[in-house]
């Protein structure tokens, strides 16, 4: 099972992200944007790593979402091939019309705008731990194939256009209709207040990841492989850091994608 | 130009007019080398070249005076772009550290952006990973007359620090930001980048060996050359002055943190495809002083000349050959290589990286070749515009300074010990520079690269575990209290290193190296140079007493650093600002502890008595406004025995939280460690055995003379009570951890402090906000 991590100029995540697929038991390889695009049918999966692909020039992930490469992995995940965006590679995926995946490009990831008590205390880039409440059911989505519904799982989100916004008031009902919201960001009690610093960044209802209607492809804008060793967490009991392997919540996101591609097969 | 049989009046007339800041006599030395008047392209080289920013001209006989750059750990002093110390037989860490103060008071956005994109390009180019970067920043006034500014320049300067390093890719793990109004006019933005690299694959910024007979190729890689930056280090070598700003702004250089990440990685794949051939290349960074600067140094350091032709130069537009030399357009490198490698490394950068399509006429291209004759020698439009020898070029000049102690009149404040010390408290945390940082680094991605193991606001300092597979982490905190500096500038460095070294050491690790940046007003001053020297001699004094743990009277070596003078304008000039990066090591992450309490019941005890030292103490700041004059003290022995006694105690499982007594005192301490995490624990105090019966209880909860609190695990109290007392300190016990959400301090039984922690977050976390607003 052989992963694919591509790269755009200005990815900065792709190391990690590989060293947190292969702990998950996949194998893999970074694939830069200018390689042939036909070389990407030879991988089993995707994920597009976090960073500033094209400096965010236009908008976040507008440039990368047109290189001839992402009309491949379009029709790689056609055929059913799981797909994992995370932080820009989620922006990249929303660009591309890949996500939500309904009907034409409905969906936006918009400037974070922090609000307390109805007043806007902060926007734009923020880095910090969250706790994620998982939405779907177990084997609803590639990349949360592994986990049960209402699942509480923490790792860190750094970005500063992460709002999910749409144009059409309806998306979001039809989102939760087709069962595509996957991550929302919730308290350590699993709640999800609408509020700032529970709601991070201003997402509408909380939304932290979704996947197509098909649920092969998963954007998400918090970072799964900052989370996949448990010496990374926060705070962590010393004793849990000193073993170096000891897997963090995160890695779940990687042996999901690596099950999905063992059960699809 | 002409200078020989030419009045001085006439030749200082013609050097203005030119923009030039060589001096009348500077400029006749040079002529005298040549034999002849120099080409204007010759003396704007020199002019770069011989500024105090390249040359250390009034600085460098000081810092060799004083400081200690070798060592039992040193691979490499501070020689080349960065210091290099061993990690263990494999790895080293490598460290730079700089200032860009005078563009980010100019342009703040731009000028701290810059800042970073040229401290990581100093570490890369030695071969390493940058893993993490720390940015000392300091403010004037936030509520003082030029409040505006002030917070427009902290603004600023803060998002260009996160627009650059985040899109990069480097975490910030360190930092400090310290308000103080003799920065109104004259912010400091420090920088500091850390990489990782192996001992074996240390690439050296001059041309190898045989280059100069063999003709390698020099290779100009990156964005085009254009004006932006042209006269930068003349700039950052003179004072501000607000009639000048339109001109300075021209100075400042434009940075590109994605085309720098596309540059990285190219690099990654030059240096691969080197040592796996096993070929010896020379490569270098361009920062200030530009391809002048990077080029002449590159040939001087292994006495080879150069034979360069700007026309090869890529660029943005035509450009005068002093513009091309002299310029500092961010994110370029300079290759030394054998002429075989040449079209390898042209298409790593070109097609590879496709660095002509990632941005506009950006590439690597041939521009001159290595010589044997010792000139610097550049060509334009077919002339000849510069023949010079190319030691005399990069030898600079030294100028022996006078020095004369500052006239001084610190007093002590008459105050009467308050009556609601739990408000005072309060008011102490909610300050400027004591309250949480975490409305700025919030903004800074410290968890990208994924190796963070302690961030900004789990402890004194952070940590990372920077090599995938292996187990030893590298810590990282910087230090400095201009309040301190201003009354005591001998005692600002010394308590600055021993301050970066408590930190680093609260979390269990061994301070293994240091940089220093030091910030001070104009040295053509008597005054301003007495300050420099005495922070230089504190500093190194702290160095040498507080020496490197398991090699006794090596001092921790000072391996990489940068002096930053005339930090001044008509206003006034800087509290001295020496500012200290420390980086420790410790050899297993899983050893290491954050400063939030643990455990209810645990005890906590104090090493490190109070003193009556409240001089710049932030609690004067707070209740009346005055500076004081009784600044704190290293006790040199003492302070190396509890910052060695702490690492060893947390090493050995003794303590489960620690964190070291700076601003705000032993009240900030403890209510900090109470605030970290989920602050559900409280404390409760005893303040009795804190310091001498005769002093104040305020003076006890605020002083700020060194020292650490430490949550010992249950237990484990008599093998921590033993070690201290082996050690010849007294281990003092001053309460326990509480099952409840509230700090308490009692003095004679009688409750003096009684803080809800509800209460103390609000103000702690929004006093910083409440500043950059």
């Amino acid at each position: 099972m052989k992963v694919a991590v591509i790269q755009f100029p200005g990815s900065n995540c792709e190391h990690e992200t590989l060293v947190a697929a292969r702990s998950a038991g996949l194998e893999g390889e970074i694939f830069r944007w200018n390689r042939p695009a036909e070389e990407l049918c030879d991988f089993d999966g995707y994920m597009i790593p976090g960073g500033f692909s094209y400096q965010d020039r236009l908008r976040a992930g507008a440039i990368a979402s047109k290189e001839p490469v992402m009309e491949t992995l379009k029709e790689e995940a056609g055929e059913g091939k799981p797909v994992l965006g995370i932080c820009n590679g989620f922006q990249i995926l929303v660009e591309s019309g890949m996500l939500p995946g309904l009907d034409g490009v409905d969906a936006a990831l918009a400037q974070n705008v922090m609000v307390t008590k109805g007043e806007i205390v902060r926007r734009g880039f923020y880095c910090a731990w969250t706790t994620l409440r998982h939405d779907a059911v177990a084997g609803r989505c590639s990349g949360s194939y592994l986990i049960e519904k209402g699942s509480l799982i923490d790792m860190p989100m750094a970005h500063a256009e992460g709002n999910l916004v749409t144009a059409d008031e309806n998306l979001i009902e039809k989102l939760n209709e087709e069962n595509q919201v996957v991550f929302r960001y919730c308290d350590t009690g699993g709640e999800t207040g609408n509020e700032f610093p529970v709601n991070v960044n201003g997402s509408v209802e909380n939304i932290a990841g979704i996947c197509n209607p098909e649920g092969n492809v998963l954007g998400m804008m918090p970072h799964p492989e900052r989370s996949s060793f448990a010496w990374q967490l926060p705070f962590v009991d010393p004793a849990a850091r000193r073993q170096i392997d000891t897997p963090g919540p995160g890695r779940l996101i990687f042996e999901s994608m690596r099950r999905y591609i063992e059960v699809s097969r | 130009m002409r200078i020989i049989g030419h009045p001085d009046q006439e030749v200082e007339t013609n050097l203005r007019g030119a923009g030039i800041g060589l001096t009348v006599s500077e400029a006749r030395s040079i002529a005298d080398i040549l034999g002849r008047d120099p080409t204007l392209p010759e003396l704007f080289n020199y002019d770069t070249m011989w500024s105090e920013h390249c040359s250390y001209k009034s600085s460098r006989a000081t810092l060799q005076e004083f400081l200690h750059t070798t060592g039992p750990n040193v691979v490499q002093g501070p020689e080349e772009d960065a210091g290099i110390v061993a990690i263990d037989d494999t790895w080293c860490v490598v460290i730079a550290h700089e200032s860009h103060n005078h563009p980010s008071q100019i342009l703040p956005n731009e000028g701290a952006a810059t800042g970073i994109g040229g401290i990581v390009r100093d570490v890369n180019c030695m071969g390493a990973k940058v893993v993490a970067t720390a940015d000392p920043l300091r403010f004037g006034d936030p509520n003082g007359p030029d409040a505006n500014h002030v917070r427009w320049v902290a603004e600023g300067v803060v998002d260009g620090i996160w627009q650059y390093g985040n899109a990069l890719g480097v975490p910030v793990m360190a930092g400090d930001v310290v308000f103080d109004d003799s920065f109104d006019t004259n912010c400091l933005v420090n920088v500091v980048a850390i990489g990782v690299v192996k001992r074996d694959e240390i690439i050296k910024s001059k041309a190898p060996p045989g280059a100069g007979e063999k003709g390698y190729d020099v290779i100009l890689i990156g964005k085009p050359t254009d004006s932006s930056g042209f006269g930068g280090v003349t700039f950052a070598s003179e004072a501000l002055r607000a009639e000048d700003e339109d001109a300075n702004r021209g100075a400042i250089q434009i940075p590109d943190p994605f085309l720098k990440n596309d540059l990285f990685k190219a690099n990654q794949d030059l240096f691969e495809m080197t040592r796996s051939e096993g070929i010896t290349i020379g490569f270098k960074d361009l920062g200030g002083g530009g391809f002048t600067c990077a080029s002449s140094e590159m040939g001087a350091s292994a006495g080879y000349g150069m034979d360069l032709d700007l026309d090869l130069v890529h660029r943005a537009g035509d450009l005068p050959p002093e513009v091309i030399g002299c310029a500092e357009t961010q994110e370029r490198f300079l290759l030394i290589c054998p002429p075989e490698m040449t079209p390898r490394a042209l298409k790593i950068y070109n097609e590879d990286w496709d660095l002509p399509n990632v941005y506009e006429s950006a590439r690597a291209s041939v521009v001159g070749k290595m010589t044997t004759n010792g000139r610097y020698i550049t060509r334009h439009k077919g002339r000849e515009t510069c023949n010079v020898p190319i030691e005399h070029l990069t030898g600079g000049i030294r100028y022996q300074r006078e020095e004369k102690p500052r006239k001084m009149h610190h007093m002590e404040p008459a105050i009467e010990v308050p009556q609601d010390l739990s408000q005072v408290l309060l008011r102490v945390l909610a300050s400027p520079n004591t309250s949480s940082r975490e409305h700025v680094y919030r903004y800074y991605d410290t968890e990208v690269q994924g190796n963070s193991v302690i961030r900004p606001g789990e402890a004194d300092a952070g940590l990372i575990a920077p090599v995938r597979g292996e187990r030893f982490g590298i810590a990282l905190s910087v230090d400095s209290n201009p309040f301190y500096g201003r009354i005591s500038p001998y005692w600002a460095g010394a308590t600055a290193v021993a301050e970066a070294m408590r930190n680093v050491a609260s979390i269990g690790a061994v301070p293994w190296t240091m940089t220093d940046c030091l910030n001070f007003g104009n040295p053509e001053k008597p005054e301003a140079f007495w300050e420099f020297r005495e922070a230089v001699r504190g500093l190194s004094d702290a160095a040498k007493a507080l020496w490197l743990k398991g090699h006794q009277d090596a001092p921790v070596p000072i391996v990489s650093g940068n002096v930053s003078f005339y930090n001044e304008s008509p206003k006034g000039t800087v509290d001295p600002s020496p500012v200290i990066a420390c980086v420790g090591l410790i050899d297993d992450v899983g050893d290491a502890v954050t400063m939030n309490l643990k455990e209810p019941g645990n005890n906590i005890f104090l090493i490190g008595p109070r003193f009556d030292e409240l001089g710049g103490s932030d609690y004067y700041r707070t209740v009346c406004g005055a500076t004081g004059a009784n600044v704190p003290k290293v006790r040199f022995d003492q302070e190396r025995k509890m910052i060695h006694t702490t690492i060893d105690s947390i090493a050995w499982g003794f303590v489960v939280s620690a964190h070291d007594i700076s601003n705000g005192g032993l009240g900030a301490t403890a209510a900090e460690m109470a605030l970290t995490g989920k602050a559900d624990l409280g404390m409760v105090l005893a303040l009795d055995r804190a310091g001498s019966s005769r002093l104040g209880t305020d003076r006890l909860i605020f002083s700020e003379s060194s020292g650490f609190l430490l949550e010992c695990r249950a237990g484990a109290e008599e093998d921590l009570a033993g070690l201290m007392k082996e050690r010849g300190l007294d281990l003092m016990r001053l309460g326990a951890v509480k099952d409840a959400p509230e700090l308490v301090m009692t003095r004679k039984d009688k409750k003096v402090v009684c803080l809800d922690l509800e209460a103390a977050r609000k103000a702690w976390t929004g006093g910083l906000v409440e500043a950059m607003r």
